[in-house]
């Protein structure tokens, strides 16, 4: 009666961005890394920005990069509600970089009084670094 | 021979209107589709994010601990804002007539004391012909709108929620039935009403509802799970219900928008596919008419020599 495989989606305010059946998922929650199996119990948990690691009903991995959301486990299916995610193979690097250190500027320059554009770039660059350890994992994955 | 020259003239630069609305006409056409498949795109998030909210309001009512300060209703409205997206140019028919209409009105039927945030240029009448204060004019993106273009308006009406200056939120919006029918709606944003089952925006009719085998979880879990608290919720209920509410006000503004994107170039392409065939019918009777009038000339320059060469014979 137990499940080997679950469905699984990824689903971002624009659109859906991963949709396949898996054998288990790991991703970042706010309290910790989780690795979710088939026939979880039901849970529904914050995610912090990072990377998603998937392995489909073919035992093949895919890397995802995410920049927090929640996560939400049933009995039938396990759904990722991202703010924006991003598959490891559709990433580039070089932009990535630049980005990254264009926000690291910026934060660099901001005075701590202005904590709401700190938090902004904060979260910028929190989800650059999610996309740099995803493509690091996909490239590692891929040697 | 003047008058078929003007005639001419007439028709030639009726042609040029032709050509130009005919041009609007297709590229409003290839908007609205980009704009529908768009929609479809946000509604399972939407859904999603819905179905979740309800089920952690559910499993906290239980528990009687449901007051957060984005679902308790006030006793009472003192201020409303409406957030009204219309768009940024004309030449699409009654699409921003309508909208503003049905605004006004709703606030008709609730209070006087109401102030707007636009998103597009074209709903500036409510301040200009209705009198009502604007707090806030953002331009609409209309093609390829992404959710960073509407998360500091969402924040905005957030904060400005929290901090009492209204007590009711509402979207203005306009909902895309099909490419011939468009429907003008207002929605409550704030408070989040969760016992309103939401057709349009959110959970829309068809989607899959969360089901869960109680069974399946007592045999599992038993004593943890106390009843109707079917989830395990991490960090915890207010924990999630804190950073999931934003998001649902963000994507229901969001869906708003790309609606009404989609409805505006549908609205678009309808009124130029109009002024097009009225532009034809219009050369086709000046068409008419030149020829008549060359045909006049015609007669009246041979009745002339026929004139003339009657009185040379006689």
């Amino acid at each position: 009666m137990s499940q080997k495989t679950v469905k699984f989606e990824i689903a971002t305010p624009e659109k859906v961005v991963f949709k396949k059946e898996i054998k288990q998922v790991t991703v970042p929650t706010t309290s910790g890394e989780i690795t979710v199996l088939p026939n979880h119990i039901p849970l529904i948990s914050t995610l912090k920005p990072g990377v998603i690691e998937i392995k489909d009903e073919n035992e093949e991995d895919e890397i995802i990069s995410m920049a927090g959301g929640f996560i939400e486990v049933l009995r039938e299916k396990i759904v990722i509600l991202a703010d924006t995610a991003e598959r490891a193979q559709e990433l580039d690097e070089e932009r990535i970089k630049e980005a990254k250190t264009k926000a690291e500027e910026k934060k660099q320059e901001i005075s701590d009084k202005d904590e709401v554009r700190f938090a902004n770039i904060s979260a910028q660059l929190d989800k650059e670094m999610a996309r740099l350890k995803a493509l690091t994992k996909w490239r590692n994955l891929k040697r | 021979m003047t008058n078929s020259k003007e005639i001419k003239k007439r028709i030639k630069s009726i042609t040029n209107t032709k050509k130009i609305t005919k041009a609007m006409e297709m590229v409003a056409a290839a908007k609205m589709r980009r704009s529908i498949d768009a929609v479809l795109k946000t509604r399972t998030y939407a859904n999603l994010a819905w179905e979740t909210l309800i089920n952690i309001a559910t499993s906290l009512k239980k528990q009687g601990s449901l007051n957060h300060p984005l679902i308790e209703k006030r006793d009472k409205t003192n201020k409303e804002l409406i957030v009204l997206i219309s768009s940024n140019r004309g030449l699409c028919g009654g699409f921003n007539s309508a909208i503003i209409n049905k605004a006004i009105k709703s606030i008709k039927l609730h209070s006087k004391n109401s102030e707007f945030i636009l998103i597009g240029k074209r709903g500036e009448s409510v301040g200009r012909r209705y009198g009502y204060n604007i707090v806030a004019q953002y331009e609409k993106p209309d093609t390829n709108p992404k959710v960073a273009d509407i998360q500091a308006i969402a924040k905005e009406i957030i904060d400005d929620y929290v901090a009492k200056k209204y007590d009711k939120i509402f979207l203005a919006y306009t909902d895309f039935a099909s490419t011939a029918k468009q429907v003008p709606r207002i929605r409550q944003i704030l408070p989040v009403d969760i016992e309103a089952e939401d057709k349009y925006l959110g959970a829309t009719g068809k989607s899959e509802k969360i089901k869960i085998d109680k069974e399946y979880i007592k045999e599992k879990e038993g004593k943890h799970l106390l009843e109707g608290q079917l989830f395990k919720y991490e960090p915890d209920e207010n924990e999630v219900l804190n950073s999931i509410l934003p998001r649902l006000i963000e994507v229901q503004l969001f869906q708003g928008l790309l609606e009404s994107n989609a409805s505006e170039h549908s609205a678009r392409m309808a009124a130029m596919h109009q002024a097009t065939s009225a532009a034809n019918d219009l050369v086709d009777e000046l068409t008419l008419y030149y020829n008549k009038a060359r045909q006049a000339a015609i007669t009246s320059e041979i009745a002339e020599i026929s004139a003339g060469a009657a009185i040379l014979n006689s």
